[in-house]
């Protein structure tokens, strides 16, 4: 019977289906099954199921982008339940991300945002063009594990190098991991800059981000 | 009357132009600021870089209104001057095009998503586009050039909003990533799905840009001929973008391996041919035997 439940959940979820992963959500509460139990074995297959079809080449973005909301829409139904039943889920960190200063692109940001939420994250979205020390001010006020930096134009990505500075500056470069991302940046760049990290798309981002938080 | 620029691409392969952005950067345009500005504010720089790939060969100019639809030029503040900057970009295009050579009006993406996976509808899409669309053909644009779009359903209703406000032919790039399984848009399209939709809404010549490098880009254009029998565009990159400590941004691709390829790509048959990210006048210039003297082989 749960077995059901848990497999309707991860189709839902790989369908891009909100409506039924929060219809699901909301079976789940009433009848009175661990809600974490729920999320850990229904709901999260799912959206990993979703990132291998993505590695695959059988999902593109807006697969991507339908799984993540559905996720999203499932665990806005469970986080008010579980508050009141004075449980917490687990969370896989704490992460800030936005599109550094001077660059409005925020596609790719805004994929990784959603992702990084749809895998457990708390995630600190500040949006596009954000200045430098926004990014250190939110990290040091929701005690953050991540920093992710998004930037598409080659002109811009040369801001990632600048938070690292920024952080060395304030002596806080060691109290968090910071991601680079977008079209223009590699692996080679983020170790150039002395980023913790670079992934080439949104699911190696979650990926990267879970073992970079060390949650797992 | 000269002939139109669908009658030479019917004649020979035709040279197309590179990269603007990079270009208007090297003569001081600031880091983040909107390159459509300048059509406007230092009008005499975005002259010259047409003036250039003209002299370097090039037998059409892409105007400097890339990022000049409305919903995109509102990301820069500048959303009420959408005509004005798109008409100004034209312009200036048309006074550095010599006799009998063409200006294309450069669409690009608006940058954001389509409902359900952004807040967009298709009809305010369109409406961005027409816009853009008027101003470029007002300016004594030839063509439209509708660029870089990575969502088949966004290009369509470039097509639509332009075809709403100008009778001139339409021409429409994709940008599609190497797969395994082919070719595909970031949304998930292929080339054959997007050259079949793009034809049957009216396109007059359909192609690839942006991304693929020009090794790459031979077989997109394969993978084109056989989906339409439309004239195939091709503008690829040099290669990636490697940023060097200093900031400075070169590509992987260097000049001499980005041409080796350009046989191939007006061999599998590509009649418009120009660069993306990376190229230059000077890729232009080196490009121009093997696209213009194709036609004869």
């Amino acid at each position: 019977m749960k077995d059901d439940l848990y497999r309707s959940m991860k189709e839902a979820i790989i369908a891009g289906d909100r409506v039924r992963a929060a219809a699901l959500a909301q079976d789940a509460i009433g009848s009175g099954v661990d809600l974490l139990e729920v999320i850990e074995k229904g709901y999260v297959p799912g959206i990993q199921r979703v990132g291998e079809l993505w590695e695959e080449g059988e999902y593109f973005l807006p697969e991507l982008i339908s799984s993540a909301e559905a996720m999203k829409a499932a665990m806005s139904v469970l986080d008010p339940e579980l508050a009141r039943r004075e449980t917490k889920a687990r969370t896989a960190g704490k992460a800030v991300i936005g599109t550094v200063e001077g660059d409005i692109h925020d596609i790719g940001k805004n994929l990784v945002a959603s992702m990084l939420q749809a895998g457990g994250f708390e995630v600190h979205d500040l949006g596009a063009d954000v200045a430098l020390d926004r990014f250190i001010d939110r990290a040091e006020a929701v005690g953050a594990d991540l920093i992710c930096l998004s930037a598409l134009l080659t002109t811009t990505m040369i801001n990632q190098k600048r938070l690292i500075g920024l952080l060395r500056d304030k002596g806080l470069r060691d109290k968090y991991k910071v991601l680079v991302g977008g079209a223009p940046a590699s692996a080679k760049w983020a170790e150039d800059i002395g980023a913790d990290g670079y992934a080439e798309n949104a699911v190696a981002a979650v990926k990267l981000a879970k073992a970079l938080a060390g949650r797992g | 009357m000269s002939r139109s620029l669908l009658e030479l691409v019917h004649d020979r392969p035709v040279l197309l132009d590179g990269a603007m952005g990079t270009e208007l950067m090297s003569r001081g345009l600031s880091k983040g600021a909107c390159p459509e500005i300048w059509s406007v504010e230092r009008p005499e720089i975005v002259t010259a870089v047409h003036a250039d790939y003209f002299a370097a060969g090039s037998d059409v100019v892409s105007t400097n209104s890339f990022g000049g639809s409305r919903i995109k030029l509102d990301g820069h503040g500048l959303a009420g001057r959408t005509y004005e900057l798109n008409l100004s970009s034209a312009r200036l295009a048309r006074s550095a095009a010599p006799a009998g050579k063409y200006v294309a009006g450069s669409v690009g993406p608006t940058g954001k998503f389509l409902s359900p996976q952004g807040e967009f509808t298709e009809e305010e899409f369109e409406e961005s586009f027409a816009e853009q669309a008027r101003g470029l053909a007002d300016g004594g644009a030839d063509v439209l050039l509708l660029e870089t779009h990575y969502d088949l359903r966004e290009a369509l209703a470039g097509l639509r909003g332009a075809r709403r406000v100008t009778a001139i032919p339409i021409f429409v790039t994709m940008t599609f990533n190497a797969h395994p399984r082919g070719f595909f848009t970031l949304m998930g399209d292929s080339v054959a799905k997007c050259a079949a939709e793009l034809e049957r809404a009216g396109a007059a010549a359909v192609g690839a840009n942006c991304t693929l490098n020009s090794e790459q880009m031979v077989g997109a254009v394969r993978a084109m001929r056989q989906a339409t029998g439309l004239p195939l565009v091709a503008q690829a990159n040099a290669g990636q973008p490697v940023l060097g400590a200093d900031g400075d941004v070169s590509y992987s691709q260097s000049l001499d391996d980005y041409v080796k390829y350009v046989p191939d790509i007006v061999k599998q048959g590509a009649r418009l041919v120009g660069g993306c990210c990376g190229t230059s006048p000077a890729f232009i210039r080196a490009m121009a035997p093997f696209v213009v003297r194709g036609a004869s082989a």
